[in-house]
């Protein structure tokens, strides 16, 4: 039996207005956790969970580029997802995102 | 099993909105710097007190003032091991370390144990400091004596220095920190030798009078206020119950950094200690406060060493 792969699609995910504004919104899709970022850069979208502990990292503080999860204070780049500060190690799992029409979509 | 943190059971509480929580959890490097130099300056002052006192029969009574202040080192790596002492990152590094080095206690090490501490908090077996409800009142007098307090530190950073963790430190620090615990032992420890030998050959006693000596004799101060915030509190993860905030006077706040609204700060540790008072505002009439102050907190433990109150750690009454 072969699987068959399903294409990736834009998917809307929430209206930018419905944001927290300059901050980390947490938005359940389907089972998957997300963080929406509101950074200096855009908008940012991530899985929720912190690569190191598991906490929500849209509890965390953010300070427009940076999330600090709340368990550890483990660093990320929401940007790019990338682990500044231990005992963050693994980078985040960025989706790639954008807005149309005032609604944040994700590509997946 | 989804890991929850202390922030989302409070924002399931519904007390605070999360938007109220955000905004108090907003940072700025202006507080910490601003009261840093009142800090500098009472320390200056509690040092020039033992200073003027050299040769009388103040002097102990000068270091022990003068070691109160200096044990206080302890809120603001506290706060630092937070970062949220100050908004810019490194100067929460920074100071910490500092800190650290004053009162003899590793930053990474501290900031990892009382990471689980903020996760664990007062559950037996799982919060790393967790200090138990004495037995009777010699074992309380024996705690504030900071002797057994010193032994376990001291031996806590040799088995560092060693390269060796507890089972109990195998759990709280993670795998990729552990090189970083045992090197910041070590260069405490080389600074502290370097120091020793300095003195010994030049003949220099000031780190004595105006640091060792006046830390050893204020920590017994800070034995008992740290006793203030769980001890005699149920050891149950409901964060309203198990924490104790003290009302104290002003002065005790400067020197704890606003640490005495400890119910508030295990609420939410995210919230600077400047927006503590704040969140107490908010959260007065939902978490444990002693309005006593610490002296309270210790009529309500020795009551209960003694037999006057129920012992918080009692097995609770089956159900009939």
């Amino acid at each position: 039996m072969t699987s068959v792969k399903r294409e990736k699609v834009w998917q809307d995910v929430i209206a930018v207005a419905d944001l927290e504004r300059g901050d980390a919104t947490p938005v359940t899709f389907g089972r998957r956790e997300l963080a929406i970022y509101d950074t200096q850069d855009g908008i940012t979208v991530s899985l929720a969970r912190c690569t190191h502990g598991a906490a929500n990292l849209c509890d965390g503080y953010f300070d427009g580029i940076h999330i600090e999860c709340p368990l550890h204070q483990g660093l990320f780049d929401a940007r790019t997802g990338a682990a500044k500060a231990a005992p963050a190690r693994i980078g985040l799992k960025m989706i790639e995102a954008r807005v149309e029409n005032g609604i944040v979509q994700i590509f997946i | 099993m989804t890991v929850q943190t202390p922030i989302t059971q409070a924002l399931q509480d519904g007390t605070i909105t999360r938007r109220e929580l955000k905004t108090l959890m907003q940072r700025s490097d202006r507080p910490g710097l601003t009261r840093l130099i009142g800090w500098i300056l009472t320390v200056a002052i509690t040092g020039t007190l033992v200073w003027m006192s050299m040769g009388t029969w103040w002097l102990l009574p000068a270091m022990f003032v003068h070691g109160i202040v200096l044990v206080h080192h302890f809120s603001l790596q506290h706060e630092c091991c937070h970062y949220t002492a100050f908004k810019t990152r490194w100067l929460n590094d920074f100071f910490g370390n500092i800190c650290g080095l004053i009162i003899f206690l590793p930053n990474r090490h501290f900031r990892y144990e009382h990471c689980d501490h903020h996760t664990y908090t007062q559950l037996k077996g799982k919060d790393p400091e967790l200090i138990e409800l004495p037995i009777s009142v010699w074992k309380y007098l024996a705690y504030i004596s900071a002797f057994p307090f010193w032994r376990m530190k001291f031996t806590e950073i040799a088995r560092h220095v060693v390269g060796r963790l507890s089972d109990d430190e195998k759990r709280f620090i993670p795998k990729e920190e552990y090189a970083t615990v045992f090197w910041e032992a070590r260069i405490m420890v080389l600074f502290y030798l370097a120091l020793l030998i300095l003195c010994i050959a030049t003949g220099w006693t000031a780190p004595l009078y105006y640091w060792f000596i006046p830390v050893f004799l204020g920590e017994p101060v800070m034995r008992a206020i740290r006793l203030t915030e769980h001890v005699g509190r149920p050891n149950i993860s409901d964060m309203k119950e198990n924490t104790r905030t003290n009302l104290v006077t002003w002065p005790m706040q400067f020197l704890c950094w606003n640490m005495n609204y400890h119910a508030e700060h295990h609420y939410a540790a995210s919230v600077p200690f400047f927006a503590l008072p704040e969140l107490h505002e908010k959260l007065k009439d939902h978490v444990y406060i002693e309005k006593r102050g610490y002296l309270g907190a210790h009529i309500d433990i020795i009551s209960q060493l003694i037999g006057i109150k129920p012992r918080s750690d009692a097995p609770s009454e089956p159900a009939r």
